[in-house]
């Protein structure tokens, strides 16, 4: 009891960043610097050291390491200089193993971040409050969290699936960001720039046990894997930070084109060796959904919304539509009592065409399987979104729908409270 | 070099040993997150502990010192970002709503999204916007934070003001400030009602007493009168519908959605080459699913008294202006009015 009383004054745990812990290694007798929100680091340390965060990482674990070591050197006259109690007369080993546990907290810090922002010094690394992210799992799999925001919720106070699909969006990108591999700004390795080459997402299937609300906080790793010759696939998983319940899957198959050209290419040498050292040999995380869908027109559709026009805000840095917009156009058609009553538990898209900012789109929903699915309480229904006059289609979709309080009686305490 | 496998068990033994200590609860939680899935048990003990901080500590905002502003950090992130490679107003807009709302909240007003006071809510009475004004000075890009200060304060008999200022998190650099303007309305009858005195003062002890003003500059764009624009507007864009996304939990049109009808008239020209330096909208009438909207657009021509070209589309202060109009497609009522302007956008590497 006193032993660990002991360490943990002397305990330097309390922060996360590499400099922090060349601090507390310092000021054995004060405690950490952060406070809970890990945002203020001011005048908490005695002798007020400034922290500056170093965006090389490999450099500094030789210097965070020499850092603590002299860090120890004045360790006992910063704790003789503390109140005598009997805590600071125990023996050594117990500042030796803090010691210890600050050079492997340190060390080990160092390996899991790779990027650092060198303009924010007080941030909390490993909780990553304002969703940086970080590579993890020996430099596989990149993890980043995010808190829901209040727009981010629909009208039933749960995230849209939209906004799941822009957190998939956002995480894919800083994974190729981390890892160096940030070409000319959008997903495209430098090897890929050089040849005019960018990733196009073929097809896209995200399934969700639950969907987050606001102010819930998610954790979304992702990674990449081969598949098939010349595609690629990314996987997404999603957790409630809280919980570590799994959240969200999905899974995206990408392929690359010529940017001037139009047409789909094979993945060149220089690009395979780029990439392929972060692939990860692992099943997908969602099982291929290939059924063979009945066509869909105005004729064979239950429900047509026309006059769809991409808004400035959908656009992307290319003027194109950014992907996920598709999703909302898609269920714009879903039937009324659809949405009021049930939740999308599948999506499953496959991308045709590309829509620029003139495109006028039109978005054709079917009920599969009509008044079966009534009994069973699963909805599926097929889409397409196409171009207006009978042009080209630009996604193809299918999605389950499970009804929505459902999930909500198994998960007692995610029960949405009104305000009183 | 250390083993992966040698970190883990340290990382253990660690985070067992520090489980015990009462002093610093934090010190725990700090490692629990760090492991994964070799010492479950372990995390989970840690993570339970960590339930009613981790909201506050992922929540990034808080009340000032002397409780009467709240500040909170937000990352861009790579979908708000629009053709410029920055945030695009209305990303800017969803940042304000969601600080406004975070104030309320850590004040203790509702959190059904309204902000509205216990005596509010009984006599069935919310807030509801009549004004708002943003500038924008600098515009963030992707993975940048920015922090944003809001407060509210009285305003006249009616109203309530909120004001914010956005900061560039890493160097403090004010980016740009907005200003808004509420009235209080009662839900049934959707008619305005005067603040009467026990909600005033209600909301008014999380209010800064002295008059603190976002612009507080004499004659500044925020408190200008917004012309209502002639037929025929020079540029218009018709037969805008509120997608499912554009709702609200009351299933109104969301405040910002107008800001991209407004801007959906804009010709090409000017979204190609400028940038929107400030925005002021006027609410007159609530929009719902099945409504149908015309924007409409017009240069803001000077006034009679210069020499003015009509033709130039730039004044001394070298900005673009423009008056804009959101009106229902059938009845021609009047949405919103508005009025903008644009600065040329700056050089980008």
């Amino acid at each position: 009891m006193v032993a660990t009383a002991a360490t943990a004054s002397l305990f330097p745990i309390s922060s996360s960043q590499p400099d922090s812990a060349k601090n507390s290694g310092k000021h054995g007798g004060s405690f950490g610097n952060v406070d809970p929100r890990g945002l203020k680091s001011k005048s908490r340390s005695s002798n007020g050291l400034q922290v500056k965060t170093n965006a090389q990482a490999p450099a500094k674990v030789n210097g965070t390491r020499i850092g603590v070591m002299d860090g120890l050197k004045t360790d006992d006259n910063v704790t003789s200089g503390a109140p005598r109690t009997f805590i600071n007369q125990l023996p050594d080993w117990s500042m030796l193993l803090a010691a210890i546990t600050t050079i492997f907290l340190a060390a080990e810090k160092q390996w899991m971040m790779l990027d650092w922002k060198t303009k924010r010094p007080d941030m909390l690394a490993d909780l990553d409050p304002f969703g940086f992210g970080r590579i993890v799992e020996d430099g596989f799999v990149f993890r980043q969290n995010f808190s829901i925001r209040s727009y981010e919720i629909g009208a039933d106070r749960t995230a849209s699936v939209e906004t799941l699909m822009n957190h998939l969006q956002e995480t894919a990108l800083n994974h190729v960001k981390n890892a160096g591999l940030l070409g000319d700004g959008f997903g495209s390795t430098p090897e890929m720039s050089k040849r005019n080459l960018f990733w196009v997402v073929t097809k896209m299937q995200v399934l969700v046990d639950r969907y987050p609300t606001w102010g819930d906080v998610v954790q979304v790793d992702t990674w990449v894997a081969a598949s098939g010759k010349n595609s690629m696939r990314r996987d997404w998983l999603v957790r409630d930070c809280k919980t570590g319940e799994i959240l969200t899957r999905a899974s995206s198959n990408w392929v690359m084109m010529n940017k001037v050209t139009r047409r789909l290419s094979k993945i060149p040498d220089e690009v395979r060796t780029e990439i392929e050292q972060y692939f990860v040999d692992t099943p997908p995380v969602i099982d291929d959904d290939s059924i063979k869908l009945p066509k869909l027109d105005e004729h064979t559709a239950d429900h047509v919304r026309n006059g769809l026009t991409p808004k400035w805000s959908d656009l992307d840095v290319n003027q194109h539509v950014n992907n996920v917009k598709y999703v909302g156009w898609i269920l714009e058609s879903a039937p009324q009592r659809v949405v009021e009553n049930y939740e999308l538990a599948s999506i499953t898209l496959e991308y045709r065409r590309e829509c620029m900012k003139d495109s006028v789109l039109q978005s054709l929903t079917s009920l599969l399987g009509g008044d079966a699915t009534v009994a069973t309480g699963v909805i599926d229904c097929q889409h397409l979104l196409r171009l207006e006059g009978g042009g080209g289609e630009i996604v193809k979709g299918r999605t389950k729908w499970r009804p929505k309080y459902a999930n909500r009686f198994k998960n007692i305490n995610h029960f949405p409270t009104e305000s009183g | 070099m250390i083993s992966t496998a040698t970190f883990t068990s340290i990382r253990n033994a660690i985070s067992t040993h520090s489980r015990f200590t009462s002093i610093r609860p934090q010190t725990v939680r700090r490692v629990a997150p760090v492991i994964n899935q070799q010492a479950n048990g372990v995390a989970a003990a840690g993570l339970k502990e960590m339930d009613k901080s981790l909201a506050d500590r992922f929540r990034l905002g808080s009340l000032t010192e002397d409780g009467l502003s709240y500040k909170e950090r937000f990352i861009i992130r790579c979908y708000e970002v629009g053709i410029n490679k920055t945030a695009t107003v209305e990303t800017i807009a969803n940042l304000l709503q969601e600080v406004g709302g975070n104030h309320a909240q850590s004040v203790g007003f509702s959190t059904d999204g309204f902000a509205t006071t216990t005596t509010m809510r009984k006599l069935h009475l919310i807030w509801v916007t009549a004004r708002m004004h943003i500038e924008i000075y600098r515009y963030p890009a992707w993975s940048d934070v920015i922090e944003i200060e809001t407060w509210c304060q009285g305003e006249g008999r009616i109203g309530t003001r909120r004001d914010w200022i956005l900061k560039d998190f890493a160097n403090g650099e004010v980016i740009g400030r907005a200003t808004s303007k509420w009235v209080m309305m009662n839900e049934d009858t959707r008619r305005l009602q005067k603040v009467s005195d026990d909600v005033r003062d209600e909301y008014l002890i999380f209010c800064p007493k002295e008059l603190r003003l976002a612009f507080p500059e004499e004659n500044n764009n925020s408190l200008k009168k917004i012309r209502k624009l002639e037929d025929p507007a020079e540029y218009s864009r018709l037969g805008l519908v509120p997608r499912r996304a554009d709702l609200d939990m009351n299933k109104h049109v969301n405040n910002v959605t107008y800001i991209g009808w407004v801007l959906e008239s804009i010709p090409q020209e000017v979204i190609d080459t400028h940038e929107l330096q400030s925005i002021t909208l006027d609410y007159r009438r609530e929009c719902q699913h099945d409504d149908i909207v015309d924007s409409l657009t017009t240069l803001e021509l000077l006034d009679i008294s210069s020499n003015g070209s009509v033709a130039s589309k730039e004044n001394g202060d070298k900005l673009s202006k423009f008056l804009h109009l959101l009106r229902s497609s059938g009845d021609g009522l009047e949405i919103n009015r508005g009025r903008t302007e644009w600065r040329k956008k700056p050089v980008r590497k």
